[in-house]
């Protein structure tokens, strides 16, 4: 069920709008943050609210590399798979990553912290290879420093939820 | 117009034409997928790449994205864009599940036509195949989605061309997937036109799965008799039985598609207790011994009694030549009738209707595509003609306005205006509406006379409600402002003077503007013919209640019931067998198995039209189109050998063969009346329906051909318009409630009723009412209610909705409900008659 504190909210903001499609995106951001990925509910709420279809919704949600439709880890790791990051990837940071973790692109690690998903450029070209994770830019990569940053996001905990 | 070189060949096309398009022209089918020319170009595919050689364009380019223009010279057979196309054929075939050998769509695959042409042979890619789950999406369409080439065609029909919003695209790159959000049927009722459109086997016909392939199959050009719109089917047939239909192109009439009622409704005519044998007394005979008695027994009948002792009904799902004979029979015979109208309203209507029709103002609903302004009064086009409501989203696409008059909760894909009017405000809304827009032509005194007259005598006012007034003047500013207005008019629920005011307004609007349509809905796929003999045939034959009550007074001894049943009209009146058993002879004519095929002494089984011989429709519009036989006929060989091999018997004709079609039956029983001096009944039908009705003259001049032959008088400068008495509103009195028994696109129509594929999807009945008016009756959503009707009551779920006239109650002739007697005309029912249950 979705707070009714965060159901007017939504409402104020497609209110405001001159067509409820514009706000489509925030809209989903927030359902998002609120289920802490974008559910099946989410996709129903945003519906109901947006007067579109859950096919509708579905077809913008699925489209875009930031909203996820299952279920992610605390950190949700996004290693761009631009052409320019691949030609800077010596020995494949994106597969050292992985093994490190112990997961595949798109899966999320046993202990729930982390999800790696590849993703379209991010446009930190100059600083490939590059990732994001949580919304918050790293690079260039090397082992090293994904050891290094992994090793912080383990003992830290810090909270860097952006695009949840 | 620019002027282009196609392989070698010169060709002139107009302004904006494709390259794909101007090569079709010369008969150049360049590959393709996405682009289809009712849906347009996307470049999705990237398969139609042509080389342009000169001109403004160089290179390997789109043919489907590229505008003919002047000096191109494209070269369609060039190394280059031959070789970029086999690239593009192999990455397309990269995940296919190469299972042509299961898949439907096999023998008629577009995929796999471009992929032989295409010149990809061998699999040269070795990964893994990615692979989807597939949908269950409803009873007429599988979905089988590893064959998808993502070319859209089916999100672009779903969605842009038809207005539907549950069947789209999903994700992105590699895992793009064309479906629904979950499982679930399709909420369309155009969706089995995604079976056509679809050039690989995802979308394939769910009811026809693994009955044949194309070339096992008889196919003939044929007609949808689902409703009086015409449109145009190819049918196909195997093993005696009728297995699948698909839209064909008319461009006057449905363009390519056809809507899921005239696509899944085919099966009446492999129906199994469909009776298909001559019979007599309970014994069957030969078809020369039933012509024969019948014809005695008629002969002494009217001897006897007279020949007005005799009565003939006939329907509108009857051929013209069926239609015909009947009325010359009669005319010879001097019997009563033939009434092809179940109640005399109806005939009344659509006599009024035809007959204010002429080539001037009819438009085909390919005319009404392009109209910029919709007056659509007491019509429900999704539930009465389904491809109307496709019709009005082209319009509606280009920019037309489109408003909708009628009491029902009226559903369209597309974005209208709807004023829930009583049956009884729909004069009093035409009028305030075309008023408000032609009242600058009046003062300006630019009507021809007949014109202002009728202009003088309009309703100003919608009594006791100004705002729906306000909002009839405002629409009429815009009506104004259109250059081709059509009025859409349906016959069901409206008022016999809506007909006409309909056709008034429709003159009206003409002699303001010089241009403006009229498009009538009518009843059932012959009306049209129907009411053009009937209007021949005047002073008017007696309804079916007058012959049935002078059968039950004995005043009539026999009746010809020809292609028709009555018990859609009678059921539930105790009179009506009563009456029947009273005749002395019934004859009783179809190719349905009606409830009265079992109980009639004398029975004689007809064609259906995908039978036999070629039979001609007339549609709503006027035009007369033929359609070609399928199959010769006969009992489907998998009833015939019960799921097994048939018999091993050794017979003359094809088993379940004897069914004739209509006129032929009639011809034969009329060569039996009259002996050697009968006239060529069915050779001489043109020429005698020309000297009946000069509408059917064109008849004679030409062979009925694609697209149809118009049957409508010319344009004349002297329309009569009527002189109604000023419209006004009858209101329902305070303490009942209307009922309207109305058209569902599923479950009511006639034919489809015995269709198991759209019995499964049609939703039981239920009562539909105004909130106010349930609040008014204390009754509450998910509520069951009981109507009583004289006397007897039913039970039905109730369903509460505010885009409906109050004062209404709305309720679909439902096979299910059939057996239960509603009386004629408006039917008003007093509110403590209806219970919550
Ligand atoms: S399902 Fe058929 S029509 Fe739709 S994109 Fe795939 S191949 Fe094209
Ligand atoms: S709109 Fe009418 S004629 Fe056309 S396919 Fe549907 S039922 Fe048949
Ligand atoms: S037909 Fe031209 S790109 Fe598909």
């Amino acid at each position: 069920m979705l707070p009714q504190e965060i159901r007017e909210n939504i409402q104020r903001l497609i209110e405001a709008a001159e067509r409820p499609r514009e706000q489509v995106i925030n809209v989903f951001y927030i359902l998002q943050k609120h289920y802490g990925y974008f559910s099946d509910e989410a996709v129903r709420e945003a519906a109901a609210l947006l007067k579109m279809t859950p096919l509708e919704v579905e077809e913008m949600a699925t489209f875009y590399d930031f909203l996820y439709r299952e279920p992610v880890g605390k950190f949700v790791i996004q290693v761009c798979d631009g052409v320019v990051c691949w030609m800077f990837h010596e020995n494949s940071i994106f597969d050292y990553l992985c093994q490190k973790l112990q997961v595949c692109a798109g899966q999320t690690t046993a202990d729930g912290l982390f999800t790696v998903l590849p993703t379209a450029c991010i446009g930190f070209c100059d600083r490939a290879p590059a990732m994001l994770i949580n919304g918050v830019f790293y690079g260039p990569l090397t082992p090293a420093k994904v050891d290094e940053i992994i090793a912080q996001l383990r003992s830290e905990h810090c909270d860097l939820v952006i695009c949840k | 117009m620019p002027q282009l070189i196609i392989d070698r060949r010169e060709i002139e096309v107009p302004a904006g034409t494709k390259v794909i398009e101007a090569a079709a022209r010369l008969g150049i089918i360049i590959p393709r997928f996405c682009y289809h020319p009712a849906l347009g170009s996307v470049g999705a595919c990237r398969v139609c790449a042509v080389k342009f050689l000169e001109g403004p364009v160089k290179g390997v380019e789109m043919s489907c994205m590229t505008a003919a223009q002047d000096g191109m010279v494209v070269s369609t057979t060039h190394p280059e864009a031959m070789e970029f196309r086999r690239y593009v054929i192999e990455w397309l075939m990269l995940h296919h599940p190469h299972d042509c050998p299961v898949c439907d769509e096999g023998g008629h695959c577009l995929l796999q036509d471009e992929t032989v042409s295409g010149g990809h042979g061998l699999r040269r890619y070795l990964g893994l195949k990615r692979t989807y789950r597939d949908q269950y999406l409803g009873a007429f369409v599988q979905h089988e989605m590893n064959r998808c080439i993502h070319c859209w065609r089916c999100r672009r029909f779903y969605q842009d061309f038809a207005g539907y919003r549950d069947y789209g695209v999903m994700q992105i790159g590699n895992r793009t997937y064309f479906g629904r959000f979950a499982d679930g049927p399709l909420e369309s009722p155009f969706a089995g036109n995604l079976i056509d459109l679809c050039p690989t086997g995802v979308l394939t016909d769910k009811p026809a799965r693994f009955k044949g392939r194309r070339w096992d199959l008889e196919r003939a050009p044929s007609l949808c008799l689902h409703c009086s719109l015409g449109c145009n089917i190819t049918g196909s047939a195997r093993y005696r039985e009728m297995i699948r239909v698909e839209g064909r192109l008319n461009e006057a009439v449905n363009g390519y598609f056809i809507c899921d009622r005239g696509r899944f409704g085919f099966a009446y005519a492999n129906h199994p207790e469909r009776a298909r044998t001559p019979r007599l007394d309970g014994q069957e005979v030969t078809w020369e011994e039933a012509c024969r008695t019948a014809a005695h027994r008629l002969t002494r009948i009217s001897r006897e009694y007279g020949p007005g002792a005799i009565a003939v009904w006939g329907s509108t799902r009857s051929s013209l030549a069926t239609l015909g004979v009947l009325q010359r029979l009669c005319r010879e015979q001097g019997w009563l009738g033939p009434q092809f109208f179940n109640s005399p309203s109806r005939e009344r209507k659509v006599k009024a209707a035809i007959s204010r029709l002429d080539a001037g103002v009819a438009v085909s609903l390919a005319d009404l595509e392009k109209a910029d302004f919709l007056l659509v009064a007491g019509a429900d086009p999704v539930n009465e003609a389904p491809m109307l409501a496709l019709g009005l989203r082209q319009a509606w696409r280009r920019g037309a306005t489109v408003v909708v008059l009628d009491p029902r909760p009226v559903h369209l894909p597309l974005e209208f205006e709807h004023l829930p009017v009583p049956p009884g405000g729909i004069d009093l809304c035409l009028d305030l509406l075309v008023r408000a827009a032609v009242s600058h032509s009046a003062t300006e005194g630019l009507l021809p006379e007949a014109a202002a007259a009728f202009f003088n005598n309009l309703s100003c006012e919608y009594p006791g409600d100004q705002p729906l007034q306000d909002r009839l003047v405002s629409l009429g500013m815009k009506l104004k402002e259109s250059k081709n207005p059509v009025i859409v008019c349906g016959l069901d629920i409206v008022r016999e003077s809506t007909v006409v005011l309909a056709a008034d307004h429709s003159r009206l609007l003409r002699a303001a503007k010089d241009r403006a349509g009229l498009f009538y809905l009518l009843p059932g796929p012959n009306a049209f013919g129907a009411g053009l003999l009937s209007l021949a045939g005047e002073p008017s034959s007696p309804s079916y209640a007058d012959m049935l009550a002078a059968a039950e007074q004995g005043r009539i001894k026999a009746l010809v019931m020809m292609e028709t049943d009555p018990f859609r009209t009678f059921a539930g009146q105790p009179q009506f067998l009563a009456a029947l058993d009273r005749l002395e002879f019934l004859l009783v004519l179809d190719y349905l198995p009606t409830p009265l095929t079992d109980r009639v002494q004398f029975f004689l089984p007809t064609t259906t039209v995908f039978e036999e011989e070629p039979s001609g429709w007339v549609n709503q519009e006027g035009r007369c189109q033929q359609a070609a036989p399928i199959y010769v006929g006969g009992r489907p060989i998998s009833q015939e050998g019960a799921g097994s091999h048939p018999p091993r018997v050794f017979l003359a004709g094809i088993p379940g063969g004897e069914p004739q079609p209509g006129g032929q039956t009639l011809a034969a029983l009329g060569v039996a009346l009259k002996g050697t001096g009968a006239p060529l009944y069915l050779e001489e039908l043109d020429t005698w329906l020309a000297e009946l009705n000069p509408v059917f003259a064109p008849l004679l001049e030409s062979k009925v051909t694609h697209p149809g032959v118009r049957l409508l008088p010319e344009a004349r400068g002297d329309y009569a318009f009527s002189h109604p008495n000023k419209a006004t509103l009858r209101d329902v009195p305070d303490d009942h409630l209307e009922l309207l028994l109305v058209d569902w696109t599923f479950g009511t129509e006639e034919l489809s009723g015995y269709a198991p594929p759209t019995q499964e999807v049609e939703q039981p009945p239920r009562l539909t009412m105004q909130s106010r008016d349930a609040l008014r009756l204390g009754l509450g959503p998910g509520d069951r209610v009981s109507l009583a009707l004289g006397g007897e009551s039913i039970t039905l779920d109730l369903e509460i909705v505010e885009n409906m006239a109050s004062g209404m109650m709305v309720l679909p002739r439902h096979r299910q409900l059939a057996g239960q007697k509603f009386p004629e005309g408006p039917i008003l029912v007093p509110l403590q008659n209806i219970h919550k249950v």
